[in-house]
């Protein structure tokens, strides 16, 4: 179209008609807008079931030597009328199908050049470029930045890409990890694939870390009914040693009873069950000057000792109390021995065994209780020694609200949560109702497993402190279904849609497994000697 | 001009040139009888319907000559079902009348044999025009190559045209009787007139008369040997008012060639197919190929403004500055008005 064209005759051009055709179908999966931030693009209104968009579906863009991926946001009625045009039916349809579309919002993820090298993208693809669902080929990349901790496959939309695993990073564990869910969402079998990928690395001689599980439902160690526990899965049973509180589970071979010393209970232990006065407050903090570390839960329970605090100046209804209450909790706990399996447990978690403390029918106070002695032991433990061939830890908190929620008198997991990773201590915190852990303490945890979210307010408080980007994905979050996730973790580029395996289904594969020679012979041993 | 009943003097004399109070004054007026409405009975229809339309945008301009963007192809249908759209030309159009016969002479002699055309035309707006209707007749001629017997073509018009070009439309008339296509022009405004005091709008009133004799029917009308004012005729071929579909009151005129419209049947049969198309929620009452063509043709104002600005910029790099450009192309009222034209 320059000047010079107009002048000639148009017998002198390149052809008198330079038609142009718009074939039926070239109007769809298209990129049509927007900016680097946000992808428009339409596809046709009438897909059939199968090849509808969804929410949380991964899209490509193929622009030259760059592939485009794009997470569907959101999905709109359009068309390319303007106005309220479109809604006026009259007369018997429209007949432009091709003109009435819908117009996909979509966030881009980054983009993947020829050698398959994955990279935030600081442009956009071409106007037009055609869209296509993203299939196994476009998430090849994937596997390559995958871990070794495997839960589930990838899932585009509903779909699963079962040739790309899920797989969380080992090295990441000591940066935290969150597990969020409503009831029934799975957060149970998530944990059981989890712990189960575990062993299997255990036993593989390639696990990174312990994972130490309370299961204060009874549900982990043997399952129920038709659901099945981690004794179950017998291939990689060596690398789990159990413990319960249950005579009945403690009786069954490869299950230790469950003991703790009296003289590893810390008055701390006791401080967090309760609410305190301050001259209680005060009391249990002297405990520590008092008494011998070792024996002041026989001391303080005499007269003699319960003379000693009251020659300390604290009123002898403070003192009784106190006692009162230590008393009670020895006589819930009867767990609380001469002997102990903390020793066991430790050795067990730093050889980077899989560690199930079963204690079914436990009262809440009782679990806490429990959970504080073995956490502050652990890491008193890893503080102490920097053993280079020592496994890192991962200790699973269920209800995590409980001991991680702004102003609860817990601080003991806050500081696991705050300084753990600096001696190899993670926390696995288990909630459904995330708006209640402390924000500041959820900006620790740099993995995050979302398994469906009702309440706004809890996903509200998780896209506030994930690493990741989590806001743009709210109606994917509100809309997963039971056994869908979105895992946000380090290493994988960004928040990846996951369908967790059903841990039964995933127990059968493991079974099937083709054996490895590098699995050591032998088997594991659940007691030290 | 402000005064009350001055407005409502010319309010009235708008009513009596719009409004029509009755049919009978309409029928004795214009020799239509009740009977010369035919309906027209909607038919399924197995070919394919090409619709064709043009478009132009003016860039720029100045005293002598003006440079417009224009556009012709056709939409292609079968049935309901859009299936293509050729774009047949997309250029800039310089308007200089010292340039017609380079402009115009090789399309008419390559396409239709003709040895050029004596436009004697210096309005810039009108060269344009004819210019873009020479394109769309190359449209048309471009849509005959692509038609099988049977096809229907529309062209968004009247045949009523220019008379120089009326040898181009003779030559497409031949061919498309040659191919057996039927080859139609619909108007959606058009200027015939009845009445003897007062110039009344024909194709409204017939609508109107229409709505009343044949309610809730498509139905054409011939307007052969009627009373109206027509234009030049001569282009060989007859005129028709058509409501295309029932459920609307509006009606087109509709231009036929003569070797379609010799007898009503043969024309009501294409109106029938016609009007099998013309049922669809985007243009009720109007043949939708023609409404996908003008939309999938037109020029919008976003793309004439971005050739101009590309046109402007190629200027620049010819070293002719911006001032420059403008007090070349300048016309006085663009200061008067505090706006420019382009």
């Amino acid at each position: 179209m320059d000047g010079e064209r107009i002048r000639d005759p148009p017998s002198e051009r390149a052809g008198l008609l330079e038609r142009r055709v718009m074939e039926k179908g070239e109007t769809t999966y298209r990129i049509v807008s927007k900016n680097v931030s946000e992808y428009h693009f339409i596809v046709p209104y009438d897909l059939s079931e199968e090849e509808r968009a969804e929410v949380g579906q991964i899209f490509s863009v193929r622009d030259g030597s760059l592939t485009y991926l794009a997470r569907v946001l959101n999905i709109e009625h359009s068309s390319n009328y303007d106005g309220h045009w479109d809604t006026t039916i009259k007369g018997t349809n429209f007949f432009d199908s091709d003109q009435i579309f819908n117009l996909v919002i979509a966030e881009p993820l980054g983009c993947v050049n020829e050698a398959g090298e994955f990279r935030k993208s600081r442009t956009l693809p071409t106007k037009f470029s055609a869209v296509k669902r993203a299939e196994r080929d476009q998430f090849r990349f994937l596997s390559q930045v995958m871990g070794d901790i495997e839960v589930g496959y990838l899932r585009n939309g509903t779909r699963l890409v079962e040739e790309i695993p899920v797989v969380l990073h080992s090295e990441a564990m000591d940066h935290h990890m969150g597990v969020f869910a409503t009831t029934g969402m799975g957060k149970s079998n998530f944990m059981k694939v989890f712990a189960a990928s575990c062993m299997r690395l255990a036993v593989r001689g390639e696990s990174k870390f312990g994972l130490l599980i309370v299961d204060p439902h009874g549900e982990y160690l043997k399952g129920k009914a038709a659901i099945k526990g981690l004794v179950h899965l017998q291939r990689y049973r060596d690398g789990l040693a159990c413990y319960s509180t249950d005579r009945q589970n403690a009786a069954d071979p490869g299950v230790e009873e469950l003991a703790i010393a009296e003289s590893e209970i810390f008055p701390e232990d006791i401080a967090l069950l309760y609410e305190w006065s301050p001259p209680q407050r005060d009391a249990l903090d002297a405990i520590s000057r008092i008494f011998d570390p070792g024996s002041w839960l026989e001391e303080i329970k005499t007269g003699e000792g319960m003379g000693r605090m009251m020659q300390e100046g604290f009123k002898d209804s403070t003192v009784s109390v106190l006692v009162r209450r230590i008393k009670n909790e020895l006589e819930r706990n009867k767990y609380v021995k001469k002997r102990s399996s903390l020793a066991n447990i430790l050795a067990n978690l730093k050889r980077g065994k899989v560690v199930l403390v079963d204690i079914p029918r436990m009262a809440d106070r009782s679990e806490l209780f429990l959970l504080s002695v073995i956490s502050r032991y652990i890491l008193d433990e890893y503080k102490r020694e920097e053993d280079e061939s020592r496994k890192n830890c991962l200790i699973t908190i269920e209800e995590a609200q409980r001991v991680l929620g702004a102003g609860s008198n817990t601080a003991r997991f806050e500081s696991i949560a705050r300084e753990g990773r600096k001696f190899g201590v993670g926390l696995c915190a288990i909630t459904q109702q995330p708006k209640l852990i402390d924000k500041q303490l959820l900006s620790q945890f740099n993995t995050l497993v979302v398994m469906g979210l009702g309440d706004r307010n809890d996903r509200n408080q998780l896209e506030e402190s994930a690493k990741q980007d989590l806001s743009s994905m709210d109606i994917e979050i509100q809309t997963l279904e039971k056994g869908e996730a979105v895992i946000s973790t380090l290493n994988i580029p960004f928040p990846v849609p996951a369908r967790i395996h059903r841990y039964e289904d995933y127990l059968r594969r493991l079974e099937k497994e083709p054996s490895d020679k590098s699995i050591p012979k032998g088997g594991f041993k659940p007691f030290l000697e | 001009m402000g005064e009350e009943r001055r407005l409502s003097m010319v309010a009235e004399i708008i009513r009596d040139h719009i409004h029509l109070e009755g049919i009978d004054q309409y029928l004795k007026s214009t020799g239509i009888k009740e009977s010369d409405f035919v309906p027209i009975k909607p038919a399924d229809f197995s070919g394919e319907i090409f619709a064709v339309d043009g478009s132009n945008a003016a860039l720029c301009g100045w005293m002598t000559a003006r440079v417009n963007l224009i556009r012709a192809g056709y939409a292609v249908y079968r049935g309901r079902e859009w299936q293509s759209t050729a774009i047949t030309f997309d250029d800039l159009f310089l308007a200089d009348p010292l340039l017609c016969q380079s402009n115009f002479d090789p399309y008419l002699e390559h396409y239709f044999g003709l040895k050029g055309i004596d436009l004697q035309e210096s309005d810039l707006d009108r060269l344009s025009s004819y210019y873009r209707e020479m394109q769309e007749y190359l449209a048309i001629n471009d849509a005959l190559d692509h038609a099988s017997p049977g096809d229907i073509i529309l062209y968004d018009g009247s045949f009523e045209v220019f008379e120089p070009l009326r040898a181009v439309l003779s030559v497409i008339f031949h061919r498309a009787s040659n191919r057996e296509v039927a080859l139609l022009a619909v108007s959606k405004s058009s200027s015939l007139s009845w009445g003897q005091e007062i110039t009344l709008p024909f194709v409204q009133h017939t609508a109107l008369a229409g709505s009343q004799l044949c309610p809730g029917q498509a139905w054409c009308i011939s307007l052969k040997d009627k009373n109206l004012a027509a234009g030049q005729g001569g282009w060989g071929g007859q005129s028709y008012v058509v409501r295309f579909c029932g459920q609307t009151i509006l009606a087109f005129r509709v231009d036929a060639p003569a070797y379609l419209s010799r007898d009503m049947e043969g024309i009501s049969a294409i109106l029938g197919n016609l009007a099998d198309h013309s049922c669809s929620a985007e243009c009720m009452g109007y043949p939708h190929a023609l409404f996908r063509a003008h939309r999938d043709i037109r020029i919008t104002e976003q793309e004439a403004t971005g050739a101009r600005e590309r046109l402007w910029a190629r200027l620049l790099e010819m070293g002719i500055a911006m001032g420059q450009i403008r007090m070349l192309m300048l016309d006085y009222h663009d200061i008067l008005e505090m706006k420019s034209r382009f």
